[in-house]
C-alpha cells in the first residue's frame, strides 16, 4: 500500500486502511490506556471496529497480568473485550514454553503470580515465586538446593527481586541443557504521571549478565507473539494493521511479521524518531518505521463511525 | 604493551623478568589464594619479594571485605607481612575515587555490602541512609534523599527491586554520578560454582536508568592510579599478575604494564592462545604477556 512510509494518517486514508484490513492488533500502554487512565475515545474505537466486522486482539508485553485479569480491567475501563482476544507476555510465555521449548517438567520462574497462573493453566509447574531473601553465606549460595525437574528458567517482571532469585536462576543456567527464556525486554514499566519504574529487561540482563548466557525473548518485537495469535484465529498478516505506541517493540513486531503498521503519538515514540529511523541507512532502523503515525487512536473515530 | 605473545616463563627468564621490575600487582582470588587457601608456594613468593627490595601490591576486585579484614585474612593464611596499605581493593577504590576524584559533595546512594559501606566511612564520605521498608511502602513511591548526588554499585547480597528502582530515580538526574565497583558478571566459588556479580547488578541498573557506569575496578585504569598516587608507580617496572583475563590482564593491558596469566584459577591457557590470536584489537589486548601454572614458579627464581 504505501510506498512512502511514515505517513500522516488523514480521515481520508483512514477509510482507504480500514477497508485494507481485516483484524486490528492493539498494544495497550500507551495506545489505549496509560497505567490506569484510559485514552479518551479508545473503548469507542474498539466497540465501532467490532460493529464493522473487524477482528480485535490487544498484544502487550507486560507479564504481571494473566488473560482473564487483562479482560477485567479492559471492561472496566468501559472496552467491549474478552480473555481470549488477549494476549500478554504472562500467556504467550507459557504456550512458548509448552509448544516450542517443549517443556515436560518444571520451570523456575522469576515473576508474578499471574505467571505462575498462566503456568499452571498449560500444565507446567512453576518453582520460586514470591520473596525470597538470602540466607546462609556465601560458600552456601552455590549450593542451593536445585529441582532436578526444572529443565528451564523463566525471567519476567516480578518485583520481588533480589540476589537469592538471580543467584538460584544462575545455579540452573550452569546446565546447559536448561532453557533460558525471557517474557520481554522492555527496560520501564510505563506508569501515569511521567514516573516509571525498572522493567523486566533489567532483570533479565542481570540474569543474563550472570549467567553469560543470552535469553529466548518472547515478547515484542519477537514475532511469537503475532504468530500465537495467527495460529489460534487463522490471521492473514496482509490484511493485518498493528497499533502501537514504540517504535522498537510494535512496529518493529509488525514489520517482521508483514503486518500494516500505526504508531500512535500518545505513548512513548515521537514522529522525529521515526523519520530519523527512516532517513537512516541501517536495515534495523528501517524495520522500526510505521506505515501511518497518529495523534491518538480516537482520531480514526469519524472515519469508522462515517 | 599491547596484547601479549601468551610466553611460557621458564628458569633465567623467570630471573630476568624479576630483575626488570620494581613493583609486582598481584591479584587476589586464583593467584594467591582460592577461597580460604593460599596457593601453594604464594606467602614464601611475597616475602621473598620484598627481601629482594621489591615493592608488593594487591589488587583485586573483590569488594565484600574492608581492607583491615584482608590483612586478617592475609595473616591467617601464611603472608606474615603484607601491610593494610599495600592492599587496594575496588571497595576501597570506589571511596577513594568518591573523595579525591569526583570530591563528591553530598551523599551517595549505596547498592553494596558492608565491605564497601565501611571503606566509604572510613574516607569519610557520607552514605544515604537505608530506611526499614516502612508497610506501605511500594516501589511506586520511594522516598528520596536530596541531598544524594552518586550512585555506586556492587556486589549485595541483599539487592532488591526496591534498591534497584531507587538507584533508577536518583539516577534520572543526569548530576548524579553513577560508578560500580567492578565489572565482573560472576565470581568463582570453591569447587568450580559460581556467584552472581557486581557486573550482573549493574547491568540491570544501566539497563533501567539508560546510562553507563564509570567502572573504578578492573579493567578500568583507575585502581592503577590510585595506587600510583600514593605511591609513584613507573608502568615500565611494574609488573601486573593475575588469573582472569578479562580483567587482570586487560587491566594490566590498559595501564601499560607487563603482564602474567597464572593458571590457578579462572582463565585456561586455551582462552589466552585464543585472546592472542584473534583478529580483534580489543581482544588482543585480553592476552597476556607471560602465562605461568602458578606464583610457585617465582621461587626457584627467587631463592637462587
Amino acid at each position: 500500500m504505501a510506498a512512502s512510509k511514515c505517513t500522516q494518517l488523514t480521515a481520508a486514508l483512514s477509510r482507504q486502511l480500514l477497508d485494507s484490513v481485516d483484524c486490528v492488533l492493539f498494544d495497550c500502554d500507551g495506545v489505549i490506556w496509560r497505567g490506569d487512565q484510559v485514552i479518551p475515545g479508545a473503548p469507542e474505537v474498539v466497540s465501532s471496529l467490532k460493529k464493522n466486522g473487524k477482528q480485535v486482539f490487544f498484544v502487550t508485553n507486560n507479564s504481571t497480568k494473566t488473560r482473564q485479569m487483562y479482560a477485567d480491567k479492559l471492561g472496566k475501563l468501559g472496552f467491549d473485550a474478552t480473555a481470549d482476544e488477549v494476549f500478554g507476555t504472562a500467556y504467550c510465555s507459557a504456550v512458548y514454553l509448552k509448544n516450542v521449548c517443549k517443556l515436560d517438567g518444571k520451570v523456575y520462574l522469576i515473576g508474578s503470580n499471574a505467571m505462575r497462573q498462566e503456568l499452571e493453566d498449560v500444565g507446567i509447574r512453576p518453582v520460586g515465586v514470591g520473596p525470597d531473601p538470602v540466607s546462609g553465606g556465601q560458600k552456601d549460595w552455590a549450593d542451593v538446593p536445585l529441582d532436578k525437574e526444572v529443565q528451564a528458567v523463566l525471567v519476567g517482571f516480578d518485583e520481588h527481586f533480589s540476589y537469592m532469585k538471580l543467584n538460584r536462576a544462575l545455579q540452573y543456567l550452569c546446565n546447559p541443557a536448561c532453557q533460558f527464556v525471557g517474557t520481554n525486554t522492555d527496560t520501564r514499566l510505563p506508569l501515569e504521571g511521567g514516573k516509571a519504574v525498572p522493567g523486566t529487561g533489567c532483570l533479565l540482563k542481570a540474569v543474563e549478565t550472570a549467567a553469560q548466557r543470552q535469553a529466548q525473548v518472547v515478547g515484542k518485537p519477537s514475532s511469537f507473539m503475532f504468530e500465537c495469535v495467527a495460529s489460534q484465529f487463522g490471521l492473514n498478516p496482509e490484511r493485518c494493521l498493528m497499533v502501537g505506541d514504540r517504535l522498537d517493540t510494535d512496529i518493529m513486531l509488525g514489520s517482521n511479521c508483514g503486518l500494516k503498521t500505526l504508531l500512535t503519538l500518545t505513548g512513548v515514540s515521537t514522529v522525529a524518531e521515526a523519520e530519523a529511523n527512516q532517513k537512516s541507512e541501517c536495515p534495523l532502523q528501517q524495520k522500526m518505521v510505521p506505515d501511518y503515525y497518529i495523534g491518538s487512536i480516537a482520531d480514526i473515530l469519524p472515519a469508522l463511525q462515517a | 604493551m599491547a596484547g601479549g605473545g601468551c610466553v611460557t616463563l621458564r628458569g633465567a627468564q623467570i630471573r630476568d623478568l624479576l630483575d626488570s621490575k620494581h613493583d609486582v600487582l598481584f591479584d587476589c582470588d586464583g593467584v594467591i589464594w582460592n577461597g580460604e587457601t593460599a596457593v601453594t608456594g604464594a606467602p614464601e613468593v611475597v616475602s621473598l619479594l620484598k627481601q629482594r627490595g621489591k615493592r608488593v601490591f594487591f589488587v583485586t576486585n573483590n569488594c565484600t571485605r574492608p581492607r583491615e579484614n584482608y590483612v586478617q585474612k592475609f595473616s591467617r593464611l601464611g603472608f606474615t607481612d603484607v601491610a593494610e596499605e599495600e592492599i587496594f581493593s575496588s571497595a576501597y577504590c570506589s571511596a577513594a575515587y568518591l573523595r579525591d576524584v569526583a570530591r563528591l559533595q553530598g551523599k551517595v546512594y549505596v547498592i553494596g555490602c558492608g565491605g564497601v559501606m565501611k571503606e566509604l566511612r572510613d574516607a569519610g564520605v557520607p552514605v544515604a541512609e537505608e530506611e526499614d521498608a516502612e508497610p506501605g511502602a511500594s516501589i511506586y513511591t520511594c522516598p528520596l534523599d536530596p541531598d544524594v548526588k552518586a550512585v555506586l554499585v556492587g556486589y549485595d547480597e541483599n539487592f532488591t527491586f526496591m534498591k534497584l528502582a531507587k538507584a533508577c530515580c536518583y539516577l534520572r538526574s543526569p548530576e548524579c554520578l553513577f560508578l560500580a565497583t567492578d565489572p565482573d558478571p560472576w565470581h568463582p566459588l570453591t569447587g568450580g560454582r559460581v556467584t552472581p556479580g557486581s557486573g550482573s547488578l549493574t547491568a540491570a541498573l544501566e539497563t533501567a536508568s539508560s546510562r553507563k557506569a564509570t567502572v573504578i575496578g578492573k579493567p578500568s585504569r583507575f585502581m592503577f592510579e590510585c595506587i600510583s598516587s600514593q605511591f609513584g608507580l613507573d608502568p615500565a617496572r611494574s609488573l601486573m599478575i593475575g588469573d582472569r583475563l578479562e580483567t587482570d590482564v586487560l587491566f594490566g593491558s590498559n595501564c601499560g604494564l607487563t603482564t602474567v596469566l597464572t593458571l590457578t584459577g579462572v582463565s585456561t591457557l586455551q582462552e589466552a592462545l585464543a585472546y592472542r590470536d584473534s583478529q580483534e584489537p580489543q581482544q588482543k589486548h585480553c592476552a597476556p604477556d607471560y602465562v605461568m601454572e602458578s606464583v610457585a614458579d617465582f621461587l626457584q627464581a627467587l631463592e637462587e
